[in-house]
């Protein structure tokens, strides 16, 4: 079953679970309840806004569904869920309760709600709550989280734990939340409010307190709280949140902690309008990008997967010509060239064009990466030629500055740069335009797989938080080289402030300084498809070596290569983090 | 006194058993005396180590890897712990339900290993050339690379044992 979408809860659990076994999957629904209405109720808005159709009655019904969905799962041995992913035909995902059920059933072909949960009468729940008029349903679980007290309100006082829920908050409550998402304060307090107390006399199930978990989904919901609130300029109230904020991110530990620190650091840039008056040294971000390079597999999966691309398009061809869009240190291309020095048939000639920023410094940086390059091609006996050129933006270029050769063949490579593109009208259809003058043979793209570049500021904000916590998540799983830790601590240090820097811009820019633009494969899809490209598939050579790349990092067990109709992704357990294609201009 | 064969007399001998071992023996070998120390030193013994397993055997990779450093190297900071890690690891498309001993125990290695194997290699000369002898270009960055035979540079850590989290 291919899924276009992921599900909100999942993403939550994985992101943010680092190893409690029950996770957000309960409570973490990060959908609220509507007014719970005797009849069964209407669809639970949030939830609806995604694509899924739940009743709010059901809620608690599908949150015991994930949980013992979590529980399967969990029991099931790890390979054998690949099979849902692939084999099995799930109808009308929308249906969450539906689906869920088939999921558990596939995995689970006992019955599945064969443990006494099936028989918790559910109505019992809602008796109590049916005494006051609230869009907060008990939902039973394994999880519980104490409430928190609304912070407009008192801004500095945090509530003891698992107090029961006052009526008379609820009500104050009530009266806004009934608003549809994008309008009012109504949002943000169902966030706060979410937390849910159970009535553990009347529940037939366990009810464990999970302290840090609490703390976690707090910590996730005033974040976006604060988001929402700097989204409708309240700045004072954007203000108290991020004190809160700062609380709540000490006390959890590992890549929560750090994701939760450069999320608020970017919150915090934008409400006091502390802009980073820098322009970022190229320098510096090479440099980075070199522990980047070093501590995960993302950068050398593009490079591996872009270069197996480049080598099939050029199997017959003598001379070859290719331009990089992003130089940086060249990284990229030693691969290259030893492939093509042992390519039976003999090496081709290798013309490199690297394309970097100005340096700040006045050294000609990319003619050092070029000499360094080509002094490797002499020793492995490959006829080189570089040329570097120093642009601010790509769409300063143009076709004929490349000085194309008779008889040459070229290739147009590009990681992470395109989305930069996207900060100024029209910059990237004159890349595109450019490219296509250019006439290459391919034009391999590597980009991150995630929509940062909607017009909604809270909606570009989840999804980057989303995003980057699966990103710290994996680097934690980095570390590697026992004996030489303090330099792979630096690294990983390194590897954090780089991806720091991304969800700063993200988070804290706009207009043309918000260059991390980041969007999805499905939309490059169609952006090159109107511009007059066509896909050219990778084939099963790159997803072996892929695999066999990923199979190799210490943390491997996470990473996941995927292949989705002839580009490749990879991705830390459910999520794609980037993905790599391949274009060639259309017949 | 009769004629006692005395198995450093007979260099060539020694060599055709020397090229027998696996790395980890032929590593021991080297430490025994001086004499087999400098024999495990030529780069051919090491040649026939990372390559007796392929088949068929690549061609054109000697010029190639004598230039990046060498067959002792290449064994040391990819092949060994390449095969290692995949040995351990079962490749997507294998039937699962086939016994562990399958998988774990498998010698030869294919031409998509050999191939990976190499890239690294020519990343790993890079790196060394970039951030060592190349002059001071990359500013420090990475700090400990040690300009040993045996260290492996930074991009190349992820081969090293792992800690286990």
């Amino acid at each position: 079953m291919k899924r276009g979408h992921t599900m909100p809860y999942e993403q939550l659990e994985d992101s943010f679970s680092g190893g409690c076994s029950s996770a957000a999957g309960g409570g973490g629904c990060s959908g609220k309840g509507k007014m719970w209405e005797e009849d069964g109720g209407v669809d639970d808005e949030l939830l609806a806004v995604l694509g899924y159709k739940v009743k709010a009655s059901d809620m608690a019904e599908v949150a015991q569904k994930l949980e013992q969905l979590e529980e399967v799962m969990g029991s099931v041995e790890q390979d054998n869920l690949s099979f849902l992913a692939s084999e099995t035909v799930h109808y009308n995902p929308s249906d969450l309760s539906s689906w869920l059920e088939s999921m558990i059933s596939e995995l689970n072909p006992q019955d599945p709600f064969s443990n006494s949960s099936s028989s918790f009468p559910t109505n019992q729940v809602y008796e109590d709550s049916s005494s006051f008029d609230s869009d907060l349903t008990a939902i039973p679980g394994k999880a519980v989280f104490p409430q928190i007290e609304n912070p407009a309100h008192e801004p500095q006082v945090q509530q003891p734990q698992s107090k029961r829920f006052k009526p008379t908050t609820a009500t104050e409550l009530s009266s806004s939340s009934s608003s549809s998402i994008s309008v009012g304060g109504g949002m943000w307090g169902s966030f706060q409010s979410e937390s849910i107390s159970t009535r553990p006399a009347e529940s037939t199930r366990p009810v464990v307190l999970v302290d840090s978990q609490g703390n976690g989904v707090r910590l996730v919901h005033t974040l976006m709280a604060c988001a929402e609130a700097i989204q409708q300029e309240k700045m004072k109230l954007a203000e108290a949140l991020l004190k809160q904020i700062g609380f709540l991110a000490v006390s959890q530990a590992g890549a929560m902690r750090k994701v939760a620190t450069y999320f608020a650091e970017a919150l915090a840039r934008k409400v006091y309008r502390l802009y980073p008056s820098n322009p970022n040294d190229p320098a510096f971000t090479d440099l980075l990008q070199m522990h980047f390079y070093e501590t995960c597999p993302y950068l050398k999966f593009a490079h591996f997967t872009a270069n197996q691309a480049i080598l099939e398009a050029f199997a017959n061809k003598n001379k070859i010509h290719v331009i990089d869009f992003s130089m940086k240190q060249g990284m990229q291309w030693p691969a290259l060239l030893q492939a093509l020095a042992l390519r039976p048939g003999g090496a081709p000639t290798f013309r490199l064009t690297g394309i970097g920023p100005p340096s700040q410094d006045n050294t000609d940086h990319l003619q050092q990466v070029g000499w360094k390059l080509a002094q490797l091609a002499e020793s492995i006996n490959v006829e080189f030629e570089f040329r570097g050129f120093v642009a601010n933006t790509l769409a300063d270029l143009d076709a004929s500055m490349f000085d194309i050769r008779e008889g040459e063949t070229v290739a147009v490579n590009s990681m992470f740069e395109l989305h930069q593109l996207l900060a100024r009208p029209g910059g990237i259809e004159k890349v595109l335009s450019f490219v296509k003058d250019l006439k290459p043979e391919i034009f391999t793209i590597v980009e991150q797989e995630a929509n940062h570049n909607g017009p909604v500021f809270m909606d570009r904000f989840t999804e980057s938080l989303h995003y980057y916590s699966t990103l710290f998540d994996s680097l934690e799983g980095c570390g590697s080289g026992g004996e030489l830790g303090p330099v792979s601590d630096q690294d990983k240090l390194m590897s954090e402030v780089y991806l720091g820097r991304q969800i700063c811009n993200l988070v804290s820019c706009e207009g043309v300084d918000r260059v991390e633009r980041h969007e999805t494969l499905a939309q490059w899809r169609t952006r090159f498809n109107s511009a007059g490209f066509e896909p050219v598939h990778l084939g099963s050579n790159a997803f072996k070596q892929a695999s066999m790349l990923l199979a190799l990092f210490a943390g491997g067990g996470g990473y996941k290569v995927e292949e989705n109709n002839g580009c490749l992704m990879l991705g830390w357990h459910t999520r794609p983090l980037i993905a790599t294609s391949a274009w060639k201009l259309s017949s | 006194m009769g004629s006692k064969f005395f198995i450093n007399d007979n260099q060539d001998v020694l060599i055709e058993i020397l090229k027998r071992l696996d790395g980890r023996s032929l590593g021991v070998a080297a430490c025994v005396c001086k004499q087999w120390c400098a024999i495990t030193q030529d780069d051919s013994l090491w040649e026939h180590l990372c390559f007796r397993h392929v088949s068929p055997p690549p061609e054109g990779v000697r010029t190639v890897v004598l230039a990046l450093g060498g067959y002792r190297r290449l064994y040391m900071v990819c092949v060994r712990p390449v095969l290692n890690r995949l040995r351990k690891w079962k490749p997507i498309g294998v039937d699962q339900s086939a016994s562990d001993s399958e998988v774990v125990r498998r010698v030869y290695w294919t031409r998509h290993e050999v191939e990976l194997s190499l890239s690294l290699f020519c990343v790993d000369y890079y790196e060394r050339f970039l951030f060592g002898g190349g002059g001071g270009g990359g500013g420090g960055g990475g700090g400990g690379r040690h300009g040993g035979d045996a260290a492996c540079t930074s991009s190349l850590m992820f081969l090293c044992n792992a800690v286990n989290v």
